[in-house]
């Protein structure tokens, strides 16, 4: 029987999820018998070829962190960020993909070989991003289906498992990340309205927070530095999660900080807390605005506000939510596993859609009622040459042509007209990106695409863009007069040439020289 | 002070023979009411209105008056009407074209009316009263420059059959041109770039120290822009003269009233140029890597007093001059907050400016990247201090 999998790769916990007979996802514990694995990597000592992967790497990086590495989702798709170790390169895809190889091969024991899953991803993920998610799953070994947002496959598994109905806001507070998704549900029925996200705003930044407070209190007492090394550095920075989550049960939280000058004994208040955290507060009171701006929808229209993510425990965020939407937030599902059961319930359906005689009769009778519609994560414009209007200059712009959550499938054109006289070549290019100013948005795909001789300017170019449910972009130029067309076609992890995906490959075998524990 | 300014402009200007600046109205207009001389041809130039179609447009008259001797009885004639703009003296015709093809010469632009004025009765012809030959609308005078200008009219009275002239007479004529002309213009092209290498070292100076850095930019930008690629090696020695003794001008202390000037490119200078004066002061506050709290002061001024859109001057900013280069982080200079904001309208423009950033911290490139990074904070922290 072929097994469907959802993956929730976290910056600070992964998990994994698989649908059981009757189309029912349930998390798959690793093999210390944990249902979520801390996403750390430790490369150890004695043995090269031996990588750990979990609590074992938490551990060990107190010891020697620099050959730790945690919260890599951060880098993901950052083409400059590497970690270097035994003088070897890893990027953040292979790093990340020895995670996913520990959950897969942990899994595999007890429910068989472990092939198409489902990957999560932040909502605000680019396609850079969760191109990079997609890579470090095939270098683990596995076939990536598709990508999920995670706020949606959260909304998923609520929406299946709970009674849900309206206008639903999914929080999503997870440890490196925050998303906001909109959208609207009617028993099982479920269509995105918006989705926004922010990069850099999670657990690791309120953890980031409260060692300050700790770096700040000693220095005040000792007047020296209590961390000195990578190794304190690593020792401290579990400390400060740990007196963050000890804060969402009690009002203060004690420590003993042992420094080089002298052992302190330090207490956190939850106001204390609260006030180092009161800008990152902010930050997450702008993002629920914008993306009720985005919907059109004051706070009053929530029906449900449903949590998601470790760090929605914090009481501060559970108070303010209950401020902003007048009532208490959604708290009957594991915060931390939602998003791995819903991203297995997205494999499903991507299963049913794509390969349906593949789907045992139990799942798909359990999923059958599911229908889900999803929006373009991001707006996807080209670059143009108009007039400004108020200087008289031509100028460079990216124009949006398909814009963001626009719900899916989507199809959008634009005519646009050749600049001089005797063109005979149009440089097309498809950004991913919300801004007019191109250098503000990424350029996904460039080409060109020839015109015939000898005409005047002003021709006429309709661009069309299109969007599928599983996430193909189409894109063509056509030369209206000529009828000659460029079409481009983009997916996710398979636009690759083969080339590359020979790379990969080989990049996948290389991989498996190393054991991961 | 002001007047070292404008000493040092004004031999700036003269190296580029910026005639503006120097410009003395110097010509005596005759009284038009004063007795003709019979004996020869006399003419003048009167301004009227006429009615065409809803408006009313300015019209000259031109009106002829005196003897006109002929070969024969009952010549054919034309009268042909040259204006000059000798408003820089008698010496330094500037010419006057046509906006009217009809109404050039056959080899130039430059005005030339032509038309048939009937039939001499006699070879001794003398006009004791004043006859209009010609009304000509302002609009078919391409003049020169704007402003106060002395027109010179040169009448003559031809044969219809040969083109010979029968008699000529000179009339000068006041005019107030309320338009850029078209040497005007070429002239303002030129200012407009001398003003922004004044004001670029104004910027270079705002904090009583001019980096070389810095004054190298203005320097290479002025060689690039100031000196045109056909220059001779005598002007472009000439620009080098200029901007040492700028430099010197700047480095001593002194300061010039950009206000003034400001306010003078807003005159002559379309707003693409004044786009280009303040992105290259903004490069100049940013050539040394820390734009101070002078040079921000002066850069918000500066785009002030050039009427440019707040928003568009935030965009250069944040391309050229990003938040990290500030010394201090000015609000409305960041993030366009202005102290007549409510509370709610703050709230509603900081969503908007952290939409903006936080679709631009995904960008693959690390710069753009950390700047969206910062702005985040920064937006986060604006808000809880001013709309918390």
């Amino acid at each position: 029987m072929t097994n469907i999998v959802g993956i929730d790769l976290g910056t600070t916990f992964s998990s994994l999820a698989i649908l059981n007979a009757i189309g029912k996802p349930e998390i798959i514990p690793n093999a210390d018998g944990e249902r979520l694995t801390p996403s750390a990597i430790f490369f150890d000592e004695e043995d090269a070829e031996l990588i750990r992967v979990g609590i074992e790497a938490i551990n060990s990086r107190h010891l020697n962190a620099q050959r730790a590495v945690r919260w890599i989702k951060r880098h993901m798709g950052d083409a400059d960020y590497h970690r270097t170790i035994d003088n070897k390169d890893w990027t953040p895809q292979e790093l990340s993909a020895l995670i996913l190889k520990k959950l897969r091969q942990e899994c595999s024991v007890e429910h068989g070989e472990i092939n198409d899953a489902v990957i999560s991803v932040p909502a605000h993920f680019d396609e850079v991003r969760r191109k990079a998610a997609m890579d470090a799953g095939t270098l683990a070994g596995l076939n990536v289906i598709a990508i999920v947002n995670e706020p949606v496959a959260a909304a998923l598994y609520y929406a299946t498992t709970r009674k849900v109905s309206g206008k639903v806001l999914v929080y999503d507070l997870g440890g490196g990340t925050f998303d906001v998704t909109i959208m609207n549900v009617e028993d099982r029925q479920m269509d995105i309205i918006c989705s926004q996200g922010d990069h850099a705003l999670g657990g690791i930044d309120f953890d980031r927070e409260i060692l300050a407070l700790l770096e700040q209190n000693y220095k005040e007492k000792f007047n020296t530095e209590l961390i000195n090394s990578d190794e304190d550095r690593a020792k401290y920075e579990d400390e400060a999660e740990d007196i963050k989550k000890t804060l969402s049960r009690r009002r203060i939280a004690k420590k003993m900080l042992y420094g080089p000058a002298g052992s302190m004994r330090m207490e956190i208040s939850r106001e204390m807390f609260e006030q180092a955290i009161s800008s990152l507060m902010s930050r997450i009171d702008i993002l629920l605005e914008v993306a009720l701006e985005e919907a059109d929808i004051k706070p009053s229209g929530i029906d449900k506000v449903l949590l998601v993510g470790g760090s929605s425990r914090i009481p501060l965020v559970r108070q303010r939510l209950k401020k902003m939407f007048g009532s208490t937030p959604e708290t009957t599902v594991n915060v931390d596993e939602c998003v791995a059961l819903g991203a297995a319930l997205h494999a499903g359906l991507t299963m049913l859609r794509e390969k349906p005689e593949q789907v045992p009769a139990g799942i798909s009778g359990g999923l059958s009622d599911i229908n889900l519609t999803d929006v373009c994560n991001h707006s996807y414009g080209t670059i143009c040459a108009p007039i400004d209007k108020e200087t008289g200059r031509r100028i460079v712009e990216n124009r949006i042509i398909l814009k963001k959550n626009t719900p899916l499938p989507c199809q959008a054109s634009q005519m646009f007209y050749t600049v001089s006289k005797g063109q005979t070549e149009l440089e097309v290019t498809i950004t991913q990106g919300e801004d007019k100013a191109p250098e503000y948005v990424n350029k996904i795909a460039t080409n060109k695409l020839k015109l015939p001789p000898n005409r005047p300017a002003k021709c006429p170019v309709k661009v069309t863009y299109s969007y599928d449910l599983n996430q193909r972009m189409q894109c063509s130029f056509e030369d209206v007069e000529s009828g000659q067309a460029l079409e481009v076609d983009l997916q996710l992890g398979q636009n690759d040439q083969m080339s590359q995906c020979d790379a990969k490959q080989k990049k996948a075998d290389h991989l498996e020289l190393f054991k991961v524990e | 002070m002001e007047k070292l300014l404008v000493k040092t402009l004004l031999s700036w200007l003269n190296a580029f023979k910026f005639p503006l600046l120097c410009r003395k109205i110097g010509i005596e207009v005759p009284d038009i009411s004063a007795q003709a001389d019979l004996n020869r041809l006399n003419c003048r130039v009167r301004l009227t209105r006429q009615q065409k179609n809803a408006s009313v447009v300015d019209v000259l008259s031109v009106e002829i008056c005196g003897s006109i001797h002929a070969p024969d009885n009952g010549q054919y004639t034309t009268v042909r009407i040259l204006v000059t703009d000798i408003t820089d003296g008698f010496s330094t015709p500037e010419p006057v074209r046509s906006s009217v093809k009809k109404w050039r010469q056959p080899d130039s632009q430059n005005f030339c009316y032509n038309a048939n004025l009937g039939k001499l009765p006699h070879a001794e012809n003398t006009l004791a009263d004043w006859l209009t030959v010609a009304k000509l609308p302002c609009n078919w005078l391409k003049l020169p420059h704007k402003g106060k200008r002395i027109l010179e009219f040169n009448t003559s009275i031809l044969s219809a059959a040969g083109g010979q002239e029968l008699a000529s007479g000179t009339c000068t004529f006041a005019y107030e041109n309320s338009i850029f002309a078209h040497i005007d213009l070429q002239e303002n092209i030129k200012r407009t770039k001398t003003f922004a290498v004044a004001l670029a070292f104004a910027v270079s100076a705002a904090d009583n120290k001019l980096y070389d850095c810095e004054v190298e930019l203005i320097k290479n930008w002025a060689r690039n822009n100031v000196a045109l690629s056909k220059a001779t090696k005598k002007e472009r020695r000439r620009l080098e003269k200029a901007l040492k003794k700028t430099v010197a001008f700047f480095r001593i202390g002194n300061q010039i009233n950009c206000y003034n000037i400001c306010k003078e490119v807003v005159e002559i200078a379309p707003v693409a140029d004044r786009y280009d004066i303040l992105g290259l002061c903004i490069k100049v506050a940013a050539a040394n890597g820390t734009a101070t709290v002078e040079e921000l002061n002066l850069l918000k001024n500066l785009a002030h007093w050039l009427e440019i859109d707040t928003n568009r001057f935030r965009q250069m900013m944040e391309k050229i001059l990003p938040p990290n280069m500030h010394q201090i982080e000015d609000l409305e200079v960041v993030l366009g907050i202005t102290s007549d904001m409510s509370k709610k309208q703050t709230r509603r423009h900081l969503n908007n400016e952290y939409r903006k950033w936080n679709s631009r911290v995904t960008s693959l490139d690390p710069k753009i990247q950390s700047q969206a990074d910062y702005m985040l904070t920064f937006i986060a922290e604006a808000r809880s201090a001013y709309a918390g």
